[in-house]
C-alpha cells in the first residue's frame, strides 16, 4: 500500500514514507485485555461488541496482550486481509505503547500516524477496580472518542531535511576553541567566529590557572595554534555574527568582519610600529593599567599573530593626519584601505560560545573601586602578577608603586547582589585562594587575609588548594567585606568587616585590597532568539537532561555564555556541546516533525497572533505577507492552533474537529456527571497515567482528551463541553512557571482562563465546574485528588438552562465515504480543510447557535 | 492587641527577615556597632530567622537608624525597618528608654519634640522670622489616641513608675 | 515657585539662624514660603520608635495640609526629609494603609492624597535651580577648606530618595565649590553623626560623632557644612561632650550650607546669623576677597584705552 508521493517540497527533503488511504473509512479496534490488568475489571468482550457497532469500524479483534509479537502480527494481519486504514489500540496508555504500535502498523505498509490508542488501563481498569460496569462503560466511551478521532486522522509525511556538513562556533575563547577543535577533529568543517582581534578569551590573559596553578598562556597557547593549523576550522576573527536565517541543518549565516587595516600574512609581528606610533591607548589586555598604542598586538602569543589598528584610537592612516606606521613597517603590512568584509556560510549546526565578561566594580562604590588606586580587581591583579604585564610580574601598589606588605582580598563582589547578580559566580572562590597563594609565592612575607561569606572550593582538588593556602598562612575569616575607605596621605585602606564566627567588628588597614569580581553576562543581542536568563546567561532546553542544547534546534551553548564557570568546566561543556553538535551533522540528515502545524491559508486572517505563542520561532510571514509554519522548527505543541481566532491552524492528530468529536462523543449520555479533562502528553497526561500505575482509585466521571502541550487549549473547547451539558471541564497543564515541556505553552493556557471564566460567568456557569490545575508527571495524587473533587461537583446537576447542543447518535452505522480521497497528504503547508462527514445523519457539524438563557 | 495581629505581626517579620543570608554586611556598616558591640543588626535578624523569636535584650533602641544596614543589604532586607518593628514591639511592652518617652509626651502637649522656650521664640522675633502657625493641641491627642501612641505612652510611664519603687 | 515650608522642630527653635539664611536665600531665586500649622515631621526615633502607625499618621497629616493648600513641601532639615518621604513612599504603594490614615485624619477634615512632592533645599539647590545660576549670584567667594556632611536622612535609602549617590555623594561638595570653597574627600564620609541614639545612650551617640570627627581632623578642614539642623547641633555643640567625655580637642565650626551662600551672595546682615554660633569662624573680609580685585582688574583692563 505504500505509493511514493510525486509532490515534493521545495527544500528537496526526502521522503521515507507517505502512504495512501482507500476512499473509504475502514477502521480496525483491537482491544486488548492485558492479561488481568485490562481484562479482571472492564468487559472487554462487551467493549468489542460495541466498537462493532461505531460508524466506520470495519474490524475488531480481542487480543490478550497485544503489544507482544503475535498480538502485533494480527494487527498486521489484520491490515493485510481487511484493508484497515485506520488503527485504534484500546489498551494502556500511548505515553507507554504508541511508538510500538505505530511502529507495527508502518511495518504492514500504513502510515504510522493513523494508529492511535484508547487508554483504557491507567485511565480505567487500574483507577476504577471497584466498580466494573462503571469501568465498562467509560471502556466503551473512550473507545468511541478515538474511533471518533480516528476517522479524520489523515497520513502524514516523515520527512527530513539534509544537513549542511559544517558547523559554526561563535567565540574562541577556551570554550569556544575546545568546540571546534572537537568538530574539527570528528571530519567536520568548522567556521569559528572571534569578536576580538586574536583566539583565546579570558584564559589567554590570567597568569597562572587553579587547581594546578599552572601557566595559563602556556596551557593554552598550543591549543591556540592547533585551532589556527587545523585544516578544517576557518578561523576568523574581528567578526560577529551579522544575520542568521534557515534552520537546524540549514542556517545561513553572514559574518561581518571589521578591517584589521594589517594584512595578516604579511605581519611578521616585529613591532617596529609600535615605535613610532604616537598615540596611547589604554591597554585592553592590561585592564587600563598601562597605555598601548594605536597599532598593537593583544599580547604576544596572539592568534592569528599579528598586529591590528584601533581605527578610533588611530589619528589618519594618511600622510598628513599621522600614516607613520606605514612609512615604518618593512614588510608593507599596514593596509589602509581595508574595509569591513560580509562573509557568507552555510552551516548545519551552531555552537554559541559567547562568554561573560567581568562584573563591573564600579556598581558597588562602597568598596572604592576606581577612586582609591590600591583597590584593584582580581584580573587587573592576574596582569599585575603576570611576567608579561605591566610591571613585568611585580605586585606594585598602584598608587606608589611599592610592594604591598598586607593584602585583603574580598569575596562575592558583583555576585550574591540583588544590585548586581544574585547568583553565585562559581569560579571566585578558588581564583581568591589562588592569588592568594600566588602572592605567597612571590612574597612569603606579605600578609594575606581572604573575607568571605561561603568558601565554595567544590571542584576536584579544590580542597587541597585550600589547605595549602592554610599552610602557607593564609587568613580566612568569615565576613563579607562592608566598605573600603582609603587614608588621605598614604593611601592604604581600612576594610570593615565583620568577623561572623566571633561577632567581632575588624576595622583593619592594608596595603592593598583585591576585588574578587563575579560574572556579567553578555548573552542575548544574537541574531537567533535563544532565551536568556534575566542576568544575561543563554537558557538550556532542560537544565539536568539537556545542558548544552537550547530550544532552537540545532543551537547548543557551553563555556561561560550558558552560566558562570571555570576554564575545566567550560572544557568539558564545549566538549559536550561538539558530541551533541555532531550527532546531528553525522547524520546527515535532520527529520521535521511529522505532526507539525498548519497554517490553512484560506482560513488565516493575518491576524499574526501565532507568531507570537510560538517560542520557537517557527512561524513567519514572507513578502508578500503570507504566514507560514518551518515544519523544521515546529515542535507541535499547538500553542498557535490554541489562540488562532480563525481556527486556521491545522495539527495532524490533534485537529480543532477531532477534539471537538471527541468532547462530543464524551458527552452524548449524560452530559451533568461528565467531567471533560483535558491532560498535557509530558506532564498532567503522565500524572494521571501515575495514578493509574499507583492503583489509586477515584470516581468514573472523567472523560480525558490528550493532547501534546496544554497550550492547545482553545477557549472554543471548554466552551463546547458546557454547551453540551458537560458537568465539569479540566484544563491540565505543565506547573508555571518553567516546566513546560514545549517552553511557554502553559503561561498562554493560563492567560486564556479568564476569558473561559468571563463566558462562563456570563452564561450563569458555576464556577466550581472549570478548573485550571497545574499537574507534573509525578503527581498521580494531584490527578487522583482533582478527579475526585469534580466528581463532587458534578453531583450537583447545572442549574443554567444550556441545552445540549447536538444529538449524537452512535448507534447508528453507516458506511462512510471521506471525502479527500485518495490524495495522499505531502509536506506542503498550504492545504485546504478537509470537512469530513462522519455520516450523512451526523450533518450538525455547523455550529448551532446556543439556547435562548433567561 | 490580639493574638491574632500579635501573630500577622511576627509572621510579618518572618517574611521579611527571611532572605537574610547573615553575610555581616549590616554589622560591618552599623556606626553603633563600631562603638557599642551589643546592637549586631545581623544577630537581630538571626534571631528571628533561626529561633522564630524577637530579640528581648533591649539592644535595637541602640540603633541610630542611621540606615547604612538598609542600604547595604545585598539581599534587600529592610534592616532599618526589622528593627524599628522590634522597638514598637518592644515599646508595647513597656521597655522604652525613657528620654524616647519624654520627647513623645513633648510633642504630645506641644505639638513639637522639645519644649518651646520663650527665648527661642525672642530670638527668632529679633532674626524677623515669622511666628509658625501651630497644630491644634487636641488634633494632635487626637491622633496619638487614634493610633494608639496614648496607649503605649501609659504602658511605659507605668512601667518607668514600678521601676522606680 | 511656592513651597509650603516644612523647617522642622530643630531648625525653628533651636537653629533659628539657619531658617533666617534660608528665608534670605530663597527670593534671590523667585522661591515664596509659605507656613503651615505642620507639627513635628514626626521624628522616627521618638515616635516611629513607638508606633509605626502613629509615624504614619502624623506624616500624612504634614502632607495633607500642604495638599489642602495645592503646594509642594520644602524640608530644610535631612530627618524631616527623611521621615515624610518614607510616609509618602509607605503610603502610596500600600493603599491599606493610606486608607487607614485616612479614616483618622478625616476627624481632622484633612485628607492624604499623595499629590504632593516632598524636595529638600539641597534637591532645590542642587537640582532645580542649579550650580550655574547659584555661581552667577556669587559675589563674595567663600575660600576656605571645608568637609561636607550631606546627612544619613538625605542620602539613604537612595532607592527611595534618590538625592544623590549614598556610597559616593558629590552634590553638596559641588554646591560648596560654587561658592569658592574646596570641599575636602574624607574618610567616613557617609557616617552617622550619631544624633539617633542619643535619648538611648548619649555616650554611645557621643562615641559614634567622635569616630566621625577622628576621621573629619584628619584632613584639618576650616568648616563643617551640613543640611541638617540635627547634624548641626550634634557637631556644634556636641563636639564639646565628646570632648569632655573622651579628651578630644574638636573645635570644628558648622555651617548650614544656606548660611555660606547667603554670605557669598553677599547678602546683607549674615552677620545676625554668624552671632549665634558657638564656634566661630573668622570669614575672610569683603576687600581680601579675590573675586572682587578680580573684577577690579577686569574693569580697569576694560576701562583702559
Amino acid at each position: 500500500m505504500t505509493t511514493s508521493d510525486s509532490k515534493g517540497s521545495s527544500a528537496g527533503p526526502s521522503e521515507i514514507e507517505v502512504v495512501s488511504t482507500g476512499p473509504e473509512l475502514r477502521i480496525g479496534v483491537f482491544p486488548c485485555k492485558c492479561g488481568k490488568n485490562i481484562g479482571a475489571v472492564v468487559d472487554i468482550d462487551a467493549v468489542a461488541e460495541y466498537a462493532k457497532t461505531l460508524p466506520g469500524v470495519v474490524h475488531v479483534q480481542v487480543n490478550v496482550y497485544t503489544c507482544a509479537d503475535p498480538g502485533q502480527r494480527e494487527i498486521q494481519e489484520a491490515i493485510a486481509e481487511h484493508g484497515l486504514n485506520r488503527i485504534v489500540v484500546a489498551s494502556c496508555s500511548p505515553t507507554m505503547h504508541e511508538d510500538t504500535f505505530r511502529k507495527t502498523v508502518k511495518a504492514a505498509g500504513l502510515n504510522p500516524y493513523l494508529c492511535i490508542m484508547a487508554n483504557i488501563r491507567e485511565h480505567v481498569s487500574w483507577v476504577h477496580q471497584h466498580n466494573h460496569e462503571a469501568a465498562t462503560q467509560k471502556a466503551k466511551d473512550l473507545v468511541a472518542m478515538a474511533v471518533a478521532k480516528a476517522a479524520t486522522l489523515e497520513a502524514q509525511p516523515e520527512l527530513d531535511v539534509p544537513v549542511t556538513q559544517a558547523a559554526l562556533v561563535v567565540g574562541a575563547g577556551v570554550a569556544g576553541m575546545q568546540a571546534a577543535l572537537d568538530l574539527a577533529e570528528a571530519g567536520f568543517k568548522v567556521h569559528l567566529i572571534e569578536k576580538q582581534p586574536t583566539i583565546g578569551g579570558i584564559m589567554a590573559i590570567l597568569d597562572k590557572v587553579f587547581p594546578q596553578n599552572d601557566c595559563s598562556i602556556c596551557i593554552l597557547g598550543p591549543k591556540m595554534v592547533d585551532v589556527a593549523k587545523h585544516p578544517n576550522i576557518n578561523m576568523i576573527t574581528m567578526a560577529e555574527v551579522e544575520s542568521i536565517s534557515g534552520y537546524v541543518g540549514n542556517f545561513e549565516v553572514r559574518v561581518k568582519q571589521r578591517p584589521r587595516y594589517v594584512n595578516i600574512d604579511a605581519c611578521t609581528s616585529c613591532g617596529d610600529c609600535v615605535e613610532v606610533c604616537p598615540v596611547d591607548v589604554p591597554s585592553r589586555t592590561d585592564q587600563s593599567l598601562t597605555w598601548q598604542k594605536a597599532i598593537q598586538i593583544p599580547f604576544p602569543q596572539a592568534v592569528p599573530s599579528s598586529y591590528f589598528i584601533d581605527p578610533e584610537a588611530c589619528l589618519g592612516m594618511d600622510l598628513i593626519r599621522c600614516g607613520k606606521c606605514i612609512d615604518r613597517c618593512e614588510q608593507e603590512a599596514i593596509v589602509p584601505s581595508d574595509r569591513p568584509k560580509y562573509i557568507d556560510l552555510d552551516v548545519g549546526v551552531i555552537i554559541l560560545a559567547t562568554g561573560f565578561k567581568p562584573a563591573d566594580p564600579s556598581k558597588i562604590p562602597r568598596l572604592g573601586w576606581g577612586r582609591y588606586p590600591n583597590v584593584i580587581t582580581s584580573l587587573e591583579f592576574e596582569r599585575l602578577i603576570n611576567a608579561a604585564g605591566p610591571t613585568e610580574g611585580s605586585l606594585v601598589r598602584p598608587s606608589d608603586l611599592t610592594k604591598p606588605t598586607s593584602v585583603a582580598i574580598a569575596q562575592c563582589v558583583g555576585s550574591r547582589d540583588i544590585n548586581t547578580r544574585s547568583g553565585c559566580s562559581n569560579f571566585c572562590c578558588a581564583e581568591s585562594v589562588k592569588c592568594a597563594l600566588l602572592i605567597k609565592e612571590h612574597y612569603p612575607d606579605t600578609e594575606v587575609s581572604i573575607f568571605y561569606q561561603d568558601l565554595r572550593m567544590h571542584g576536584k582538588y579544590f580542597e587541597d588548594q585550600y589547605q595549602k593556602a592554610r599552610e602557607e598562612g593564609v587568613k580566612f575569616i568569615r565576613g563579607r567585606v562592608g566598605e573600603i575607605q582609603q587614608y588621605p596621605k598614604t593611601k592604604n585602606l581600612r576594610v570593615s568587616v565583620e568577623d561572623t564566627t566571633h561577632n567581632k567588628l575588624l576595622m583593619e588597614d592594608f596595603d592593598m585590597v583585591i576585588l574578587s569580581m563575579g560574572a556579567e553576562g553578555i548573552a542575548g543581542n544574537f541574531p537567533l532568539p535563544i532565551s536568556c536568563t534575566h542576568d544575561s546567561f543563554y537558557i538550556e532546553s532542560h537544565p539536568k537532561l539537556r545542558p548544552v542544547d537550547t530550544s532552537s534546534a540545532g543551537v547548543f551553548i557551553c563555556g561561560g555564555a550558558e552560566s558562570p564557570k571555570d576554564i575545566r568546566d567550560s572544557v568539558i561543556q564545549a566538549s559536550a556541546a561538539a558530541g551533541r553538535a555532531a550527532i546531528i551533522l553525522q547524520k546527515g540528515r535532520y527529520p521535521i516533525e511529522a505532526l507539525s502545524a498548519k497554517i490553512l491559508q484560506d482560513l488565516c486572517s493575518r491576524c499574526g497572533t501565532c507568531v507570537q505563542r510560538c517560542p520557537y520561532g517557527a512561524i513567519s510571514q514572507d513578502g508578500t505577507g503570507k504566514f507560514t509554519v518551518m515544519g523544521a522548527l515546529c515542535q507541535a505543541c499547538g500553542t498557535c492552533a490554541g489562540d488562532c481566532p480563525q481556527d486556521a491552524i491545522y495539527m495532524p492528530n490533534f485537529t480543532s474537529e477531532q477534539i471537538e468529536s471527541q468532547i462530543d462523543i464524551a458527552l452524548q449520555e449524560d452530559p451533568g456527571n461528565k467531567i471533560v479533562a483535558f491532560a498535557c502528553a509530558f506532564c498532567s497526561y503522565r500524572g494521571s497515567d501515575l495514578a493509574g500505575v499507583s492503583r489509586m482509585q477515584y470516581p468514573t466521571n472523567a472523560r480525558v482528551i490528550r493532547a501534546m502541550c496544554s497550550g492547545r487549549y482553545s477557549t472554543k473547547f471548554a466552551q463546547r463541553a458546557f454547551e453540551i451539558g458537560a458537568g465539569a471541564v479540566l484544563y491540565s497543564g505543565c506547573h508555571l512557571p518553567a516546566d513546560c515541556h514545549f517552553q511557554t505553552g502553559n503561561h498562554w493556557m493560563a492567560k486564556r482562563e479568564p476569558r473561559i471564566r468571563g463566558w462562563m460567568k456570563r452564561n450563569g456557569i458555576e464556577d466550581e465546574r472549570f478548573r485550571v490545575e497545574w499537574v507534573s508527571a509525578g503527581e498521580g495524587k494531584k490527578w487522583q485528588t482533582i478527579m475526585t473533587e469534580l466528581s463532587e461537583v458534578v453531583k450537583t446537576p447545572r442549574k443554567d438552562i444550556v441545552k445540549p447542543k447536538r444529538a449524537i447518535d452512535s448507534k447508528s452505522k453507516k458506511s462512510v465515504k471521506t471525502k479527500t480521497g485518495s490524495k495522499p497528504k505531502s509536506g506542503s503547508e498550504k492545504k485546504q480543510k478537509p470537512k469530513k462527514k462522519v455520516s450523512s445523519s451526523k450533518s450538525e457539524a455547523g455550529k448551532k447557535k446556543p439556547a435562548k438563557r433567561k | 492587641m490580639g493574638d491574632n495581629t500579635q501573630d500577622q505581626l511576627l509572621k510579618d517579620l518572618k517574611e521579611r527577615a527571611r532572605p537574610c543570608f547573615q553575610c555581616g554586611i549590616c554589622t560591618s556598616s552599623c556606626p553603633v556597632f563600631r562603638v557599642a558591640p551589643e546592637l549586631n543588626p545581623r544577630l537581630s535578624v538571626d534571631s528571628i530567622i533561626t529561633r522564630g523569636v524577637v530579640p528581648r535584650e533591649g539592644n535595637e533602641w541602640l540603633c541610630a537608624y542611621c540606615l547604612m544596614c538598609d542600604q547595604r543589604c545585598p539581599m534587600g532586607v529592610s534592616l532599618a525597618e526589622i528593627l524599628m518593628e522590634i522597638k514598637n514591639i518592644s515599646a508595647r511592652e513597656g521597655k522604652a528608654p525613657p528620654d524616647v518617652i519624654e520627647a513623645a509626651l513633648s510633642l504630645m502637649q506641644d505639638g513639637c519634640l522639645s519644649p518651646i522656650s520663650s527665648r527661642s521664640e525672642k530670638i527668632r522675633t529679633e532674626l524677623g522670622l515669622p511666628d509658625l502657625p501651630k497644630a491644634e493641641p487636641a488634633d494632635v491627642l487626637k491622633l496619638f489616641k487614634a493610633t494608639g501612641a496614648l496607649e503605649v505612652l501609659e504602658t511605659n510611664k507605668a512601667a518607668q513608675e514600678e521601676a522606680s519603687e | 515657585m511656592k513651597y509650603a515650608f516644612f523647617p522642622g522642630c530643630t531648625m525653628a527653635y533651636r537653629l533659628q539662624f539657619a531658617e533666617k539664611s534660608i528665608r534670605m536665600v530663597v527670593p534671590k531665586f523667585d522661591i515664596d514660603l509659605v507656613d503651615l500649622p505642620f507639627t513635628c515631621c514626626p521624628e522616627p526615633n521618638a515616635v516611629r520608635a513607638l508606633s509605626d502607625e502613629t509615624w504614619l499618621t502624623f506624616a500624612a497629616r504634614n502632607i495633607a495640609l500642604a495638599e489642602a493648600e495645592g503646594l509642594n513641601i520644602l524640608t530644610a532639615c535631612a530627618g524631616c526629609h527623611e521621615s515624610l518621604s518614607m510616609a509618602k513612599h509607605e503610603l502610596d504603594r500600600k493603599p491599606e494603609k493610606k486608607n487607614k490614615v485616612n479614616s483618622i485624619l478625616k476627624d481632622l477634615g484633612l485628607e492624604y492624597k499623595g499629590i504632593s512632592t516632598i524636595t529638600h533645599v539641597h534637591q532645590l539647590l542642587f537640582d532645580e535651580i542649579g550650580i550655574e545660576t547659584i555661581s552667577s549670584k556669587v559675589t563674595r567667594p567663600v575660600p576656605i577648606k571645608v568637609v561636607t556632611h550631606t546627612g544619613c536622612h538625605l542620602l539613604r535609602p537612595e532607592r527611595v530618595l534618590h538625592v544623590d549617590n549614598a556610597e559616593v555623594p558629590v552634590k553638596l561638595d559641588l554646591l560648596c565649590e560654587a561658592l569658592g570653597m574646596e570641599p575636602l574627600d574624607y574618610m567616613d564620609k557617609t557616617m552617622c553623626c550619631g544624633a539617633g541614639v542619643r535619648k538611648t545612650n548619649s555616650v554611645t551617640s557621643y562615641a559614634v560623632l567622635r569616630e566621625k570627627m577622628t576621621s573629619m581632623e584628619m584632613v584639618e578642614p576650616d568648616a563643617v557644612v551640613v543640611f541638617c539642623p540635627t547634624c548641626f547641633v550634634t557637631f556644634e555643640s556636641g563636639q564639646k561632650v565628646a570632648n569632655r567625655i573622651f579628651g578630644t580637642d574638636f573645635k570644628f565650626p558648622v555651617f548650614y550650607y544656606t548660611e555660606l551662600l547667603a554670605i557669598a551672595m553677599d547678602i546683607p546682615e549674615t552677620d545676625l546669623l554668624l552671632a549665634e554660633h558657638r564656634v566661630k569662624l573668622d570669614l575672610p573680609k569683603r576687600d581680601e576677597t579675590k573675586k572682587e580685585a578680580e573684577m577690579d582688574m577686569g574693569d580697569s583692563i576694560a576701562s583702559s584705552p
